[in-house]
């Protein structure tokens, strides 16, 4: 049977669709960025060769750069705490509901269906000052001077709120995933627990979050990964201002590429976005991999 | 036993939680359309959080005056099906074939569609852009699957890979000496077996392609063009003149296929993510 199975041709007919999609389309868009990014060059007429040129200007001339990825930065680990820890303790706390929990973790699921763009509308409206928004108007109720409180044009607050309205509408996707896994956790091992005696918290902490530990990590590693090339809400909601103190890296590259015409100083943002992913993606497996040759 | 009674002992607490988060998550939902049903006055007089005081669907009217919707929709339809099938189509092929062939590179080839996962679309968009229209692909629907069906691979891969990782062999096997081709034993037995797999995929690739915005937004001009997400911006104007009333009315319209899309799907999808998350 393996020999029939294993031949190339076989091989090919099942791999190579997929394989020829993702070669040119991805691989192939990286690699023309990072010549792009060696050049000088608005889109449209003949580029010139800059060498390093659209390095030396993002490393040493633009302010913005490093505050960007500062702001990058801070987000992953919003995001870290909203969408991981956030979605871990819902779904804890949904395995401890006894009725109701089907029907609550379909409503719990319901941003995450919402496109992002309607997210950030319904958030403008939530977080709006002139006229007081429904936050404000609910604060307002509490204080009279809560009543005029800036959020989205705030620059302490710009990339929290923004942040918060990501955290919100992915974290039912990590709460189903984290769901999924401890309710397939056998149940002998729950009742040998129960049976020696252990507290709730400690069956948690000893018994089922070591269970799911690669789920863990996993969802670790794909919300990491996710934040530092985080786009849309930061585009669409704050538009990285007031300012640049929302801004991310990705609508940055975005705006340098398609609103200043600089194709080549974007692709050169691109590059550092693909290696800064790509090494923390490969690092963190790597450490995940090596972790399970120990266990 | 006495610590289980303990634990028992707060049902209120939990309710509470169970209700709080209940409203955090529905809420916007049930805001949006209350709003999309409110008079103009209402919207204008009222505290954002007060009910309408009489029920006007004069917002949904002025959608379907203004006549897009069924464009957008149109769009998004196609758009987000031929999304959908390619990526079944090509990621169901490769898990299978990364996880129940064996051959050199095979390891090496996982990898590389892992760099997938940890690519952002936005920095494709650069040079595809550039290259579509060159060859006249802008403003077509091509211009606007491509991208999404060769980033959406590395995700579904993954997910296929490992639910077939877990198929007993003897299920293939007993295929190949029944005199089946490897692509019959794939069509008639594999495919049958996954279809939670497949609707978990579908389900979820297709939700995001229905929502996807930044793609759409790059690679089309015209109206005609539009999906029903680029086309929640039709009310929004410059600073303050966002007709909210028609927006949220929008929105109530575009959420609606994908919520009750999720509704009847939900229930394979734990199920679909769950046989592939502990063990792979």
């Amino acid at each position: 049977m393996t020999r029939t199975l294993n031949k190339p041709s076989v091989i090919m007919m099942f791999i190579l669709p997929a394989f020829i999609t993702f070669t040119l389309i991805v691989i192939v868009s990286i690699i023309w960025v990072f010549c792009v990014s060696f050049l000088n060059w608005n889109g449209m007429t003949d580029g010139s060769f800059a060498g390093l040129e659209n390095y030396r200007q993002l490393f040493f001339e633009d302010s913005n750069y490093w505050e960007i990825v500062g702001n990058t930065f801070l987000y992953t680990v919003y995001e870290l705490i909203w969408q991981v820890l956030g979605g871990l303790l819902v779904a804890i706390f949904l395995t401890r509901i006894r009725r109701g929990r089907a029907i609550l973790q379909t409503l719990y699921y319901i941003p995450v269906v919402i496109s992002t763009v309607a997210i950030c509308q319904i958030f403008t409206k939530f977080f709006s000052v002139t006229p007081p928004g429904m936050i404000n108007s609910l604060l307002g109720l509490i204080n009279e001077d809560w009543y005029y409180l800036e959020w989205l044009s705030n620059p302490n607050m710009s990339l929290e709120v923004a942040a918060f309205a990501e955290g919100y509408k992915y974290f039912g996707l990590y709460m189903v995933i984290f769901y999924a896994a401890l309710i397939s956790i056998p149940q002998e091992l729950e009742e040998a627990a129960r049976i020696d005696g252990a507290s709730v918290l400690t069956q948690i902490l000893r018994i089922k979050l070591p269970y799911i530990k690669p789920v863990i990590i996993s969802n670790l590693i794909i919300v990491l990964n996710g934040s530092m090339r985080s786009f849309d809400v930061s585009y669409l909601l704050t538009k990285g201002g007031p300012a640049n103190t929302s801004q991310l890296l990705t609508p940055y590259m975005y705006k340098q590429a398609f609103n200043s015409l600089r194709y080549g100083y974007g692709s050169a943002v691109a590059i550092t976005i693909v290696i800064l992913c790509v090494l923390l993606g490969v690092v963190l497996q790597k450490i995940v991999i090596r972790d399970d040759k120990e266990d | 036993m006495k610590i289980r009674k303990l634990n028992r002992g707060f049902p209120a607490i939990r309710i509470i939680l169970a209700f709080l988060l209940l409203i955090l998550c529905v809420y916007p939902v049930f805001y949006v359309f209350m709003s999309s049903v409110k008079t103009t006055a209402d919207f204008q007089q009222q505290k954002p959080y007060e009910l309408p005081s009489e029920i006007t669907f004069a917002n949904y009217q002025k959608i379907i005056e203004q006549g897009r919707i069924l464009t957008y929709f149109r769009n998004s339809i196609i758009i987000t099906l031929f999304t959908v099938i390619f990526i079944l189509l090509l990621s169901s092929l490769a898990g299978f074939g990364l996880s129940k062939l064996e051959f050199k590179g095979n390891r090496f080839l996982r990898g590389y569609f892992n760099l997938g996962l940890m690519l952002p679309i936005q920095v494709s968009l650069i040079p595809l852009f550039y290259i579509f229209s060159k060859i006249g692909l802008l403003d077509t629907y091509p211009a606007v699957i491509i991208p999404q069906v060769a980033f959406g691979l590395a995700f579904s891969i993954q997910l296929f890979y490992s639910f077939y990782k877990f198929l007993p062999n003897d299920v293939i096997e007993s295929g190949i000496i029944d005199g089946c081709t490897p692509m019959q034993v794939f069509r008639k037995i594999v495919v049958p077996m996954s279809q939670n797999t497949f609707l978990t995929v579908a389900t979820m690739q297709g939700v995001f392609c229905w929502n996807e915005f930044i793609t759409t937004y790059t690679m089309t001009k015209s109206v005609g063009m539009k999906t029903v997400t680029l086309g929640l911006n039709d009310f929004v104007g410059t600073m303050g003149l966002t007709d909210w009333g028609a927006t949220f009315a929008m929105i109530i319209l575009t959420i609606l296929p994908t919520l009750i899309l999720y509704f009847f799907t939900n229930k394979h999808m734990v199920s679909g993510i769950a046989a592939g998350s502990v063990k792979g």
